[in-house]
């Protein structure tokens, strides 16, 4: 992505990349530390790993109401709470 | 003498989790002695989200010995917080240990936050302006906490549990420019301190199951982005039959950071 959308008062890629970055610690409707925000061609894509289709749904929905202008899409994962099939043996 | 502890961390519990993971843990009396929580229990550190960790990992029939993250500070709620969990029967440790009694002896588990600073080479100094001297007393601080609460505890084997890392090692894959604010070497340190048999700890959401400190102490990130389950089990102990002594995937050390 480069700096051309809104013509030049769109503010700089890696401020935008910043203050996503913040927004999804910072924000009380995100708070996650754990979502990595990556730069393709023409968007930006968040990955990472939440503990509900809730979250998941609520992160994207923050941040693009946040940046309307940026396009933003998300491969964000529910982390599976699965019992352990192996242990792990500590002599 | 063989102790089986199972381990999670950074659940970031809210009303939307609640359930998920009480299947598994109604599992864990066949698989445990204990379960240790990692910290990071809640989103925000609010007695309501306090009463869904209560709700979700109160009542087992196995001790929950936990520390809090730094999450569970971000409301300012921590007396309100730990009262929640206490009373639902959770141990909630900082600065300070507990000894249980499990059918393979006494197993001592001292647990503190911790928090960041870095690592041996690359970390923040107690030196210059006041905020950063307040930042790396607090690091100091909570790692002689956990060392005194190691030392201190009468035991046949002892464990050490943090949310933040002791040790680089299980942060590999998060980006180099965050460790210190990812765990401190003084925690390590302290570990090393005393016998400890295993350090458990969570916070690095990206980071590495297995690490070890330079003193050799295993260490175990249990963070559950990490372990892409319910909780992990550790068999510990010397007598292990030698036909189970097989690690998980096979990849007894992964240590491509340190
Ligand atoms: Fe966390
Ligand atoms: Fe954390």
């Amino acid at each position: 992505m480069t700096n051309d959308q809104a013509g030049g008062a769109a503010p700089p890629d890696e401020y935008v990349e910043a203050e996503i970055q913040r927004l999804l610690t910072e924000d009380p409707a995100v708070a996650e530390q754990g979502i990595t925000v990556i730069r393709r061609e023409d968007a930006l894509v968040l990955y990472g790993e939440v503990e509900s289709p809730h979250r998941r749904e609520e992160i994207l929905r923050r941040v693009s109401e946040r940046f309307p202008d940026v396009s933003i899409t998300s491969d964000i994962g529910v982390i599976r709470a699965q019992a352990p099939t192996e242990i792990e043996q500590l002599p | 003498m063989v102790i089986r502890i199972a381990a999670v961390g950074d659940v970031h519990l809210d009303e939307d989790v609640v359930g998920r993971f009480r299947p598994a843990l109604e599992e864990l009396p066949e698989c445990a002695d204990v379960l240790l929580l990692a910290g990071d229990l809640t989103r925000h550190g609010t007695e309501a989200e306090a009463r869904c960790v209560a709700q979700e990992f109160g009542g087992l029939a196995v001790p929950v010995v936990t520390v809090l993250g730094n999450h569970d500070h971000q409301c300012d709620q921590v007396p309100q917080v730990v009262k929640v969990l206490e009373d639902a029967g959770i141990t909630v440790l900082e600065g300070d240990g507990v000894v249980l009694d499990c059918a393979g002896g006494r197993l001592g588990i001292a647990g503190v936050k911790g928090f960041g600073g870095g690592f041996a080479g690359r970390c923040a100094s107690d030196f210059g302006e006041p905020e950063m001297k307040a930042f790396v007393r607090t690091t100091n601080e909570s790692a002689d906490r956990l060392g005194a609460a190691l030392r201190s505890l009468d035991c046949d084997m002892l464990v050490a549990l943090t949310h933040y890392s002791p040790v680089p090692d299980t942060l590999v894959g998060e980006p180099l420019e965050i460790y210190p604010f990812l765990g401190s070497y003084q925690l390590g340190q302290a570990i090393d301190s005393a016998p400890t048999a295993l350090a458990v700890h969570g916070h690095a959401h990206a980071g590495t199951e297995r690490g070890t400190t330079p003193g050799g102490v295993r260490v175990r990130n249990v963070a559950h982005p990490v372990i892409k389950q319910a909780y992990s089990v550790f068999h510990v102990g010397d007598q292990l039959d030698t036909d189970q002594v097989s690690p998980i995937g096979g990849s007894g050390s992964q240590r491509s950071w340190s």
